[in-house]
């Protein structure tokens, strides 16, 4: 494949959005960009914009009014795309499953390829969870060729 | 007349990683009004309090907020310690202050490399967050967990200090003052940071007041008011004088958490000098009365204040959490109109909003 | 127990404000608690400066009317609406209105904090 595909797999750019997280999972993939973590050296770099973006990381839970942004934020992005869930609550709405305005997990919403667990979830596991987000990427792309 | 625009700050928006979002109405460059959307972050803690059981709820109020979590653990235990009430051993008090004011040194760090984030200093922001992953260890080390410490239990805490951590601590400690002192020198006095920060968003003393404003947003504007004044848990026996900074402005702001930051770490110092031996926590067994207590402790946001309410049983009649960023919102309907668009950012951020926090 | 409540009626509530307001105090926030047939409305206020704080208590019927303390201190629109839409509390003219939705969304629960809603809400939270 050319040289589009071999960039997306070696420097997927990320666009971070937070639904209803409690800020322990954002700031540990902010974490993630800073001196001690760098996960610039994999190529990654975070976007602002959606239509830039290839993989998604989501934190925290769906709630009633996130879940049409996170619809609008997922359609965006252009495809290929990978979505990531970061965090026990974006995984199944975990410590906040029974609070009242809480749908539940990121998958009621939009499709998940990742689930990467932890309360908060270690910037360790989040770089780990994009490098299984690639893994996956670039064997779609193998066999969509 | 220009022709006015109305602009979107949110829900998704690179400065700020939360969501919330601020329709902002502008004349040329010149923001004219702003009104705060909010209800993204809305989950219903306060009512899922009522259906789970004291000690589950401890878990429940620190996922208000990931990155002032230790303090609302802390402040939720000390409010249902208040119902019976149930007094703490000594021991308890200093481990239950060293790790606020370590969460509230992380906090101030994290703001400040957000601050500087914010007006395009990446290297900076890059520094702080570097010096903050060793508090994060330090946290670690002592409490298990880098962000959600879940640290306190009705009756005291769940952890001690043994001599070796407690060495540790101020080994870093005194490491982490060293470097964020150098960089809070080259935040306070470098001539891009003033140009950006000086004179904007400005709140008087009055307004302050009168807006209800909580923290450092209202001592950065001349308004002696701390929690800590109260001399709750440790606090009495520590030296402390809160800071206060008369100007009002995003400067001021911040260089009220700079200077929280350092006087955070000579707190911690100073409390693991002083820290007594004994029990760390008291066995408290059954449910608690009918009652109603209140607490408002100092989160590194602001005051927060909690409410609650018990009926004889399992569970709680009512819990209300009245965060610092719930009490600063309003300060933005005054401070943004008649600011510059690009100034917007840098505003909202000085408030140092936590969206999760006012939203629960 | 809560130190220095004061329980008035709904009547006096403005006037007593505004005493607050006159001698230049914070206002903290207000906690509003289901009693069944009432609803129990606690304004926290604290003097500033200093750390002392005291309380306004009333209790009103559900279908009562609440003036809104926003005339005097602007920073109650939050809480005024808060309060109207997780508890149905009919405070009027709030300063800043958003109608019932700054939290919750179309398709929330409808008054969620209310104590006859507690079922309904935990199976909704279980899925």
């Amino acid at each position: 494949m050319g040289i589009i595909h071999t960039s997306r797999i070696k420097s997927p750019w990320i666009i971070h959005f937070d639904n209803s997280s409690c800020n322990g999972c954002d700031i540990e993939a902010l974490a993630c960009l800073t001196p001690l973590y760098d996960v610039e050296r994999f190529g990654i770099v975070n976007m602002g914009n959606p239509k830039h973006a290839d993989v998604l990381v989501i934190t925290g839970p769906v709630n009633y009014r996130t879940a049409r942004v996170l619809k609008n934020l997922y359609a965006q992005i252009p495809d290929p795309k990978m979505v990531i869930a970061v965090g026990t609550c974006a995984c199944s709405g975990g410590v906040f499953h029974n609070c009242y305005n809480i749908l539940g997990g990121v998958d009621k919403v939009v499709p998940v390829d990742v689930y990467v667990p932890g309360c908060a979830a270690r910037p360790e596991a989040i770089i780990d969870g994009v490098v299984l987000a690639l893994q996956k990427l670039a064997q779609a792309q193998g066999v969509a060729k | 007349m220009a022709p006015r625009t109305i602009a979107p700050f949110g829900p998704q928006h690179p400065v700020l990683p939360e969501p919330i979002q601020l329709k902002i109405t502008y004349e040329d460059e010149k923001v004219v009004d702003v009104l705060p959307a909010i209800g993204y972050g809305h989950r219903g803690i306060e009512k899922a309090c009522e259906l789970n059981e004291y000690p589950k709820n401890i878990y429940l109020c620190e996922r208000i907020c990931g990155i002032c979590s230790c303090i609302h653990g802390i402040t939720y235990c000390e409010v249902v310690e208040r119902l019976w009430p149930v007094e703490i051993p000594p021991r308890a008090k200093f481990l239950r202050t060293i790790w606020s004011e370590m969460s509230r040194t992380h906090s101030h760090l994290l703001w400040l490399g957000l601050l500087a984030d914010a007006f395009g200093f990446e290297s900076m922001f890059m520094q702080f967050w570097r010096i903050r992953e060793k508090v994060l260890d330090l946290l670690e080390m002592t409490a298990g967990q880098r962000v959600t410490q879940s640290i306190s239990v009705i009756g005291g805490v769940r952890r001690d200090l043994n001599g070796e951590q407690k060495k540790k601590c101020i080994e870093v400690l005194k490491e982490v003052r060293k470097e964020s002192e150098a960089l809070i020198g080259v935040l306070a006095n470098d001539y891009t940071v003033k140009a950006r920060t000086v004179g904007k968003g400005v709140l008087s003393k009055d307004q302050a007041i009168a807006l209800g404003c909580a923290g450092p947003t209202l001592r950065a504007s001349g308004v002696c008011e701390d929690c800590r004044m109260q001399k709750y848990q440790a606090y009495g026996d520590l030296e402390f004088e809160p800071i206060v900074e008369t100007a009002g402005d995003s400067y001021a702001r911040a260089v009220v958490r700079a200077r929280e930051t350092l006087q955070a770490i000579d707190l911690q110092l100073e409390a693991l000098g002083k820290l007594p031996a004994g029990d760390i926590n008291v066995s408290v067994k059954g449910n608690p009365p009918a009652n109603e207590a209140i607490f408002r402790s100092e989160q590194p946001r602001g005051e927060v204040f909690y409410y609650a309410k018990g009926n004889g049983t399992r569970n709680l009649e009512r819990l209300r959490v009245r965060t610092p960023t719930y009490a600063n919102i309003p300060s933005l309907l005054v401070m943004l109109p008649g600011c510059e668009l690009a100034d917007v950012p840098i505003i909202a951020l000085s408030i140092d909003p936590c969206i999760s926090c006012t939203e629960r | 127990m809560i130190e220095n409540l004061k329980e008035i009626k709904k009547d006096e509530l403005l006037s007593e404000v505004k005493k607050y307001a006159d001698a230049k105090a914070r206002f903290v926030t207000a906690v509003c608690n289901d009693l069944g047939d009432k609803l129990e409305v606690t304004y926290y206020f604290n003097a500033s400066p200093g750390m002392e704080m005291s309380a306004l208590r009333i209790a009103v019927g559900k279908d009562e009317e609440v003036p809104s303390l926003t005339g005097i201190y602007l920073t109650a629109v939050l809480i005024e609406n808060e309060m109207k839409e997780t508890f149905g509390l009919k405070v009027k003219d709030i300063a800043i209105d958003f109608g019932g939705h700054m939290f919750l969304a179309q398709d929330s629960p409808v008054l969620p904090m209310l104590k006859e809603k507690k079922e309904a809400a935990g199976e909704k939270g279980g899925e």
